[in-house]
């Protein structure tokens, strides 16, 4: 793995980005990849990331065909932007009729043409909090997607962002970098979608930045289904100004190892964040999904909703922290999150975690693990429910409360679908 | 509250209060850890060759291990060559009129007895106060029905057997840095063993047994109950208790066999250093319970209201089926105090359960953090956990924080874990105002009743010291 990253020479763009390669790339060398004695990571072993091989990228990213069923999702018929193991494909794209106002653009295009306004982002300084993958991003990230939405737009169709792993003989690890900032005002709708048919075992390595200016709305939904075989791991960041407002939901259901650490910080007074998440497992499937929020602000509120089933050989992760800084009077958090064990071989770690230095707030969270109610599948079965059907009514049920504020519904419905063709065989 | 390490030396080797007199001690080792310093401690405490050997086994583990930096607590490097591991009691005050008058004002607000005053502030004891009668009479009712209630040295001397079979099973030598310390150079501390089928008679405390008066700051504990016995013990003391010794790394090991029954209650209130956070006891503490056998219980019952740094999570390891394990706190922080605290229950065994009840306050600047694990293995069959931490803040400065970890491998397993931090209620606060109650008194009643479910699991006198301890501990934390 290290040995791959220091193959490639990183990049040949300007100086000043050849020079901040280099400089991440010389800092990961001597941090290493994150290592379960790191908080962040106690029960995520990256260890077998180390042992693989991966190709810098897929040169023949371009031209593999895709059936277009596997980019279709119900209700984002709108703006489409498409990446085939890492590479920015506009011909599977869809963004000719982008509304006024909101702009996108590859990053790997923005290098080319005009970089210097990307400077701030790609050759700023790596926070103290960035831990190996994070700098190996900002070493190696090829590609990504730049979103801005201008003050006060209102995109009216949801972004539909396409991360597809296609097979490609051997195994490969792609590094993207997206930025999504939205001005004052402004409201923008993300499906970020992941899907896949690779068998190759690829890497996929997702830095994000967001940013919400005053009284700007984001909703984000990840639907997550990529191959089994793949490792996703994701890190993003986003700021909340005054009023900013970010929903998020997600249904985490693919990946061999699927991590996201989702960064929230309330900067602004009376900034909200709410999340929705729900993971099912099975198969020797990894799911980590750390939520970080900080209130900053005044009269923030932060509002988390987790589900996580796992079942065989299957290990899910939660951890849940809400840090309120001084200052942060008014500040409400709570993070809740309930698992369900399905079989004897699976595991289920779950950290709720409150770190609080002010004290005009409410800070709460609660976090369970159990199986299902035995008294109610009694019932079901007694009303002539099959045992299996009974399990698998009840898991949906256990889920489905994550899902609710989907938009539209379509894509709600069809997450719905999702997840019932998701969930694993129980062991009786 | 960075302290340089320079000012930690020095803070190490300060003594606590002034106008103690210095005596000439008889036994005491210079300054500074090694081989030959564990050897001569374990030569002037008389002890046989395999204790000395498994002291050393322990140091050598020690050498190879680092501090522990996970807890969320600020503190500088301590050196472990600037202290000297074994002093004989020494610094005795000749009465009471020269013992620090500030600690005598506290006595008088806990409304400690006159004639033990002088006991806790650490004045030799036989020049005042006859305890020996009281303490006789009590180990001839003890002997009676064959329990052993000793020190620790005294334990090693003339039951070597017995401590030899459990000493180190339930925290091995390695388990963690302090813990390495404390079996390499020990001072001293309680052993209790509980005869099969005994209840014993009596609570039995420190407090009662001969030459408790200086365990040193390596203090190690080691009870072992048989088959459907029954103890309760108690540890500290409400009043603050006079001490020169700056780090504190005591080890406790409950064995608890069939049907057997232990409960463990500690009231910590070493000095906590003044109100601008300078000098107070650090206290790096492994306690831990085995219930071994079947249909056994361990109760750990806390409140820890001293101690600059209190580093502590009694725990409980549930190997036999349908072990109980139990864990109730209060931790009080104020002025520049921290505390990381909490505790560990692992499932091993079937049909097993843990509660827990944790009580955090934090006040002046103070950070007082929850930690707690609960790990349900693989074969632990039913395991039912229920974890309830509740935190207030008192005061703008101050930081409360909850890092509960979950790790349950068995889909039988019932694990639920809430918590709730928030300030004293404004509406609960203007209430007791408007019925005529001080604001200070108002938010101690509060702060009772916060503790109550906690105080309920005292043994009764200890609960109504420890609510005025709360009160004491508080008191310029409001306005």
């Amino acid at each position: 793995m290290q040995a791959a990253a220091a193959a490639r020479p990183p990049g040949c763009g300007p100086a000043w980005l050849d020079d901040a390669r280099h400089q991440a790339l010389r800092a990961f060398m001597e941090r290493g990849l994150p290592d379960t004695r790191e908080e962040l990571w106690k029960y995520t072993a990256l260890r077998a990331l180390q042992q693989q091989a991966y190709a810098p990228c897929d040169e023949d990213a371009a031209s593999r065909s895709v059936a277009d069923d596997l980019l279709r999702l119900d209700g984002c018929a709108g703006p489409r932007a498409v990446f085939v193991n890492g590479t920015f494909r506009v011909d599977l794209s869809r963004l000719d009729n982008l509304p006024e106002g909101l702009t996108l653009q590859p990053l790997s295009e923005a290098m080319q043409r005009q970089s210097e306004p990307l400077r701030f982002l790609l050759a700023a300084r790596a926070d103290e909090d960035e831990d190996g993958l994070t700098l190996l991003n900002r070493a190696l990230a090829a590609d990504g997607l730049i979103v801005r939405v201008a003050d006060g737009v209102r995109a009216s169709q949801p972004l539909h962002v396409v991360h597809v792993g296609a097979s490609a003989g051997s195994a490969v690890g792609w590094h993207l970098r997206d930025l999504i900032e939205l001005g004052e005002g402004a409201s923008l709708a993300v499906v970020e979608h992941h899907v896949g048919d690779d068998a190759s075992g690829h890497l996929a390595n997702l830095v994000r930045g967001v940013t919400l200016r005053a009284n700007a709305h984001l909703d984000w939904t990840v639907v997550q289904r990529a191959s089994r075989n793949t490792t996703l791991l994701r890190r993003t960041d986003c700021v909340l100004h005054d009023h900013a407002e970010l929903d998020f939901h997600a249904l985490e259901l693919g990946g061999k190892l699927a991590r996201h650490e989702l960064r929230v910080d309330l900067a602004g007074a009376r900034a909200r964040f709410a999340s929705r998440g729900a993971f099912v497992l099975d198969g020797r499937q990894h799911a980590d999904s750390e939520v970080l929020v900080t209130h900053r602000g005044r009269d923030t509120l932060s509002d988390s909703l987790w589900r996580g089933v796992a079942g065989d050989r299957a290990r899910g992760v939660v951890h849940g922290r809400i840090l309120v800084q001084p200052g942060a009077d008014g500040s409400d958090g709570g993070f809740y999150n309930k698992n369900l064990l399905l079989s004897p071989t699976a595991e289920i770690d779950t950290r709720p975690a409150l770190e609080i230095y002010a004290d005009e707030v409410k800070a709460n969270h609660g976090a369970t693990v159990g199986q299902l109610d035995e008294n109610v599948l009694f019932y079901l079965r007694s009303r002539g429910i099959p045992l299996d059907t009974a399990r698998r009514m009840l898991v949906r049920a256990f889920c489905a409360v994550t899902l609710d504020g989907i938009q539209p519904a379509s894509l709600r419905e069809f997450c719905e679908t999702l997840l019932a063709e998701q969930l694993p065989e129980t062991e009786a | 509250m960075a302290t340089q390490p320079g000012e930690v030396q020095a803070a190490l080797s300060r003594r606590y209060g002034a106008g103690f007199v210095t005596d000439i001690e008889s036994h005491s080792l210079p300054p500074g850890l090694g081989e030959d310093t564990i050897r001569a401690l374990s030569a002037i405490k008389e002890e046989p060759e395999w204790m000395t050997e498994w002291r050393l086994a322990a140091y050598r583990r020690w050498l190879k291990m680092t501090p522990p930096n996970w807890a969320h607590l600020k503190l500088g490097a301590i050196d472990f060559q600037a202290i000297s591991y074994y002093s004989a009691p020494k610094n005795k005050p000749k009465s009471l009129a020269e013992v620090d008058p500030k600690l005598l004002e506290t006595y008088d607000k806990l409304g400690v007895p006159l004639h033990e005053r002088a006991k806790l502030a650490g004045v030799a004891v036989d020049a005042v106060f006859d305890s020996v009668s009281v303490a006789n009479t009590a180990r001839d009712q003890l002997a009676k029905v064959g329990v052993i209630f000793c020190s620790m040295s005294e334990a090693i001397r003339e039951h070597g057997d017995l401590v030899r079979q459990y000493l180190g099973t339930v925290v091995p030598q390695g388990d963690n840095f302090f813990a390495a310390l404390n079996s390499a150079v020990f001072s001293d501390g309680s052993f209790v063993f509980i005869p099969k089928g005994v209840r014993c008679p009596m609570e039995l405390s420190t407090y009662f047994r001969i030459n408790a008066g200086h365990t040193g700051q390596f203090e190690r504990t080691l009870i072992i109950a048989e088959e459907a016995s029954t103890v309760s013990y108690l540890e500290g003391c409400t009043a603050p208790m006079r001490d020169e010794n700056q780090l504190h790394a005591a080890v406790v090991e409950l064995v608890a066999l069939e049907k057997a029954n232990i409960k463990y209650s500690t009231v910590q209130n070493w000095y906590p250093g003044d109100e601008n956070g300078k000098g107070g006891i650090y206290n790096f503490v492994t306690k831990r319970g085995e219930c071994r056998g079947d249909d056994s219980r361990i109760t750990w019952t806390q409140v820890e209201t001293g101690s600059a740094i209190t580093w502590k999570y009694p725990s409980c390891v549930l190997r036999g089926d349908r072990s109980v394990g139990e864990f109730h706190s209060v931790a009080l922080t104020n002025n520049y105090q921290q505390a990381d605290t909490g505790t560990k229950m692992i499932h091993i065994g079937r049909d097993t359960k843990s509660k827990i009840v944790s009580k955090g306050i934090s006040a002046g600047r103070s950070q007082n953090s929850y930690r707690g694990l609960v790990k349900v293995e693989k074969g632990a069959l039913n395991a039912r956990n229920h974890t309830r931490c509740d935190s207030i803040l008192i005061g703008k400065k101050c930081g409360s924080h909850t890092f509960p970890y979950m790790e349950v491998k068995n889909p039988t397993a019932i694990v639920e874990h809430e918590a709730t931090t928030s300030k004293i209620s404004d509406d609960q606060l203007f209430y007791c105002r408007s019925r005529g109650i001080g604001e200070e008194d108002a938010v101690s009643m509060i702060v009772d009743g916060f503790c109550k479910q906690v105080f309920r699991e005292l043994p009764m006198e200890f609960a109504v010291e420890a609510k005025k301890l709360l009160e004491v501990s508080l008191e310029g934390a409001i306005g």
